[in-house]
Formats: C-alpha cells, sequence, structure tokens
C-alpha cells in the first residue's frame, strides 16, 4: 500500500542543515518536534507545496504537490485535511461558516447536507452553541476546536497538523487528537495523522504511533 | 525607476491572473464566489448611496446654479445642457464616483486582505485548497465594477434631478431645463461612462487586493498597503480619466 506521507531527503529551513527523511504510514500518527529553529514547523506547509522544500521532495499520497501545475495542487489539496499553525480561521466568518467553506467549495454536496454534515461536527466538537460567533468571540480553545472541526469537515484520510496542540490542556489535546483519526473514515478505517511542533503533550505520547525529534543535524526517532 | 515598472509588471500580471482564474474556479465554488460578491456590492455600493447622493447633488446643485446665473447673463442657456453632459454627467460623475468609492472601499478591501495575510488565512485557504483569487480576489474585482457602474448611473440621475432644482430656483422652467439637458444628451455619453465605470471599477477591485495580498507577515504592513492602495487608485484613475478625454 502507498504510504500517504513520504518526505524524502528533504532539507529543513534551519541553519544545521537537518534532513528530513521518513514515511508515514497509513492509519497511524507520526509526529515531528524539534526547537523552534529546527524548522520542523514548516514541514506541513512543504508538503501541501506551500512552500518549495530547499532540497528533496515530499510525496503525499503518492503525488509530489510541488510538481503539479497551481490548479492541479489546488484540487489535490483538498483531499487532505489541514490545521495550520495559530488557527488559520477567517476572521470575518462565523465558526460555523468556516467548517463549511471547504465543504461549500470544494464538494458538489446541497447546502442542507452541508449543514447536516457542519451541525454533527460542531456538536462532536463542542461547538454548537458558539458555532454563529466569530473566531474573535470565542476563546483559543474554542478556536482550536473550530480549525480542527474545518480540517476534518470533508473526511479526508490524511491530516497534517501543525503545532495543533500549543497552550491546550493535556485532556484537550488528547480528544482533539482522537477526533483527528477519526472513528473510522470513509474507507472503513482510521486517518493517517502527521503533527509537527515545538513538543508533543504527555499525554498523548501514548497515542502516537512514531515519534521523531530534531536532534542536531539528525531526525532522530524517539523510543 | 526599475523597481516601479517591476511592481506595475507584477500588477498587470496579477490582473491577468485574476482575470483568468474565472476560468478554473471550481462549480462548487462559484456559489461561495457568488455570496462574497453580494456582500462586497451590499458594502460598495448600496452603503455607499448617502454618500454618492449628497456628492452629486451638491455638486450638481452648485454648477447648475451658477450656470444658469452666468449663462443667462450672456443669453447663452443653451449651453447649460452641454456642461451639464460633458462636465457632469461625462466627466466629473464616474471620476468623483470612483474616488469616493476608492477611498471608501479601496481602502477597506487592501486593509481586509493584508489582515488575511498578516494572520495566516491566506496560506489557510491555500491549504484547503481554496485558491486566494477565487475566494478573495474575483469577488472584489466584480463586485467593484458592478458598484461603480451602479453609483455612476445613481450620481447622473441625481446631479440631473439636483440639476432641475437649481434650475428652478434661478427661474427656468422645469420643462426648458429637460429639453435642453436631454437634447445634449447623447448615446455616446452613456458608452463613454459604461467604459469609465468598467475601467475604474477594474482599478478599484485590482490595486487594493493586490497591495493587501502582498503585506509580508507584519501588522505594521496593514496600514502601508491601504495607504498604498489609495494613493495608487487615485493616481490611476485620474491618468485613465486624462486618457479617455485624449482618447474619446
Amino acid at each position: 500500500m502507498t504510504s500517504p506521507l513520504e518526505f524524502i531527503d528533504v532539507a529543513l529551513p534551519n541553519a544545521r542543515g537537518t534532513v528530513c527523511d521518513l514515511t508515514v504510514p497509513p492509519h497511524q500518527v507520526v509526529a515531528v518536534s524539534g526547537p523552534e529553529d529546527s524548522g520542523v514547523g514548516g514541514l506541513g506547509r512543504v508538503a501541501l507545496g506551500l512552500e518549495p522544500p530547499r532540497r528533496g521532495r515530499v510525496l503525499v499520497l503518492g503525488e509530489d504537490i510541488a510538481a503539479l501545475p497551481r490548479a492541479a495542487a489546488l484540487a489535490f489539496r483538498r483531499r487532505v485535511g489541514y490545521l495550520p499553525a495559530g488557527d488559520g480561521l477567517l476572521q470575518n466568518l462565523s465558526l460555523y461558516d468556516n467548517v463549511a467553506l471547504p465543504l461549500r467549495f470544494g464538494t458538489g454536496l446541497a447546502e442542507r447536507e452541508i449543514e447536516g454534515r457542519i451541525r454533527i461536527i460542531l456538536t462532536m466538537m463542542h461547538l454548537s452553541d458558539v458555532g454563529p460567533a466569530r473566531p474573535a468571540q470565542v476563546n483559543d480553545e474554542q478556536r482550536r476546536r473550530a480549525a480542527l472541526a474545518r480540517a476534518v469537515a470533508f473526511d479526508p484520510g490524511l491530516v497534517i497538523l501543525e503545532q495543533p496542540f500549543d497552550g491546550l490542556t493535556d485532556r484537550v489535546a488528547a480528544e482533539l487528537l482522537e477526533v483527528a483519526r477519526g472513528g473510522v473514515s470513509a474507507g472503513g478505517s482510521r486517518r493517517t495523522v502527521f503533527i509537527t511542533g515545538q513538543n508533543l503533550p504527555h499525554l498523548l505520547r501514548q497515542r502516537v504511533d512514531t515519534r521523531y525529534r530534531v536532534v542536531g543535524q539528525k531526525l532522530v526517532r524517539e523510543a | 525607476m526599475t523597481r516601479r515598472v517591476s511592481r506595475l509588471g507584477a500588477l498587470a500580471r496579477f490582473f491577468w491572473d485574476a482575470l483568468v482564474s474565472f476560468g478554473t474556479l471550481p462549480r462548487a465554488g462559484r456559489r461561495v464566489a457568488r455570496r462574497v460578491l453580494l456582500n462586497q456590492v451590499w458594502f460598495t455600493a448600496v452603503q455607499a448611496v448617502p454618500l454618492v447622493i449628497v456628492l452629486s447633488g451638491l455638486l450638481s446643485f452648485l454648477v447648475i446654479s451658477q450656470a444658469v446665473r452666468e449663462l443667462g447673463r450672456l443669453n447663452a442657456t443653451e449651453l447649460l445642457g452641454t456642461l451639464m453632459v460633458v462636465a457632469t454627467v461625462r466627466e466629473l460623475g464616474p471620476l468623483l464616483t470612483a474616488l469616493a468609492v476608492a477611498g471608501r472601499s479601496g481602502t477597506a478591501i487592501a486593509a481586509e486582505l493584508a489582515t488575511n495575510k498578516v494572520m495566516g488565512e491566506v496560506d489557510a485557504l491555500e491549504g484547503m485548497g481554496i485558491d486566494p483569487l477565487h475566494y478573495l480576489v474575483l469577488p472584489r474585482l466584480g463586485a467593484a465594477v458592478v458598484s461603480v457602474f451602479c453609483l455612476i448611473v445613481l450620481f447622473d440621475a441625481i446631479a440631473i434631478v439636483a440639476g432641475l432644482i437649481a434650475a428652478a430656483a434661478n427661474g427656468m422652467s422645469p420643462d426648458r431645463y429637460f429639453d435642453i439637458v436631454l437634447r445634449s444628451l447623447a448615446f455616446g455619453d452613456a458608452s463613454v461612462s459604461i467604459a469609465k465605470a468598467i475601467v475604474f471599477g477594474a482599478i478599484i477591485g485590482t490595486l487594493p487586493s493586490f497591495h493587501g495580498l502582498r503585506v509580508r507577515r507584519a501588522a505594521t504592513d496593514v496600514p502601508i498597503a491601504a495607504s498604498r492602495s489609495v494613493v495608487g487608485s487615485i493616481v490611476a484613475i485620474f491618468l485613465c480619466s486624462a486618457l479617455f478625454v485624449a482618447v474619446l
């Protein structure tokens, strides 16, 4: 089976010239962490072709997005759930409309179907009460929940999360990771999750299948 | 100088990309883009109606009041129609409307898109597979063209009505006023106004979007983008207005 995400000899954007060479197996949770200046934070962007790698290439679902023409790259990204660092929510839309945006833009679903799906997701994320609120009107945790809800709204097979747990309690982080993994996806199995960040909360270490850490020039697999 | 030429080239490229992106807008995305366009028309056109009414009414009242008095003294009130059509409908109407929209909505577009960029929202859109040209630029460009066109039509209509009030206040009968003004109005004047509406609307939709999306990730760049966009738009509108006079 093709690996959903593969970094082949990718140079991280840091002064040490760390090389990232790893494969994310299907239906597993893989986390890469490292200090702020390690360049780990940009791996998600590199994977999605938002930033060209200094060296090497990244295969997402077997495709090098960075090498695709723009329109094809955009269409391909709609198959991947993405939670950017911060949250990336559009400030002029309500949380409800933020979560609905990828469905409205990228699927041919009727508005009623989208509405039904969003209501389920918002309930699952404990956001039903604040659905009509703008991102600036809710707290950090609710914004992060909404951003994750948006990333998984169309039930992608692969989810890329950039610093998703910063500032959250371990309990909330564990809950969000479970949502990201999904009970079952459209294919009848768990999603593949790729996480980048500076530190992984303690409670989550047991729940992540493979952990890597940037140490100097090397990407070290943690026990 | 080289940097300015390069920036102009980038702006032309941006405008072209925005136009071409209409062809690649996904079917599902059209519904979303239409909604954004309608929101923009509400903000750019509908909410600007009082401003345009005041500008147009006052300008026309002042010009026609003076003209009726001065032209009456020279026994040349026939020229009132030409003055109304050339000065107000053809030149000042489109120019003032475009300047008002550039000042009011152009700055808002630039500030909004620059904030989108600074907050990482543009990257998030790209990451979700949504082209910022589709979601942010194209609807604003379309809305600016539609809004400027509608506001110019409104400006001209209010100007003619305000001119009537001014003429009546200075002793001219409404029949005579309408006779003079309508005789001077030609199809060519309307088509010039339409052409100007399209060009000025395109300027107001493109320049602020261009400057807004060019900022780097610093909040201090937002007011700079807004300021550059309004100055650039005003200069471009005056230049194009002069070009219209020279060509037509």
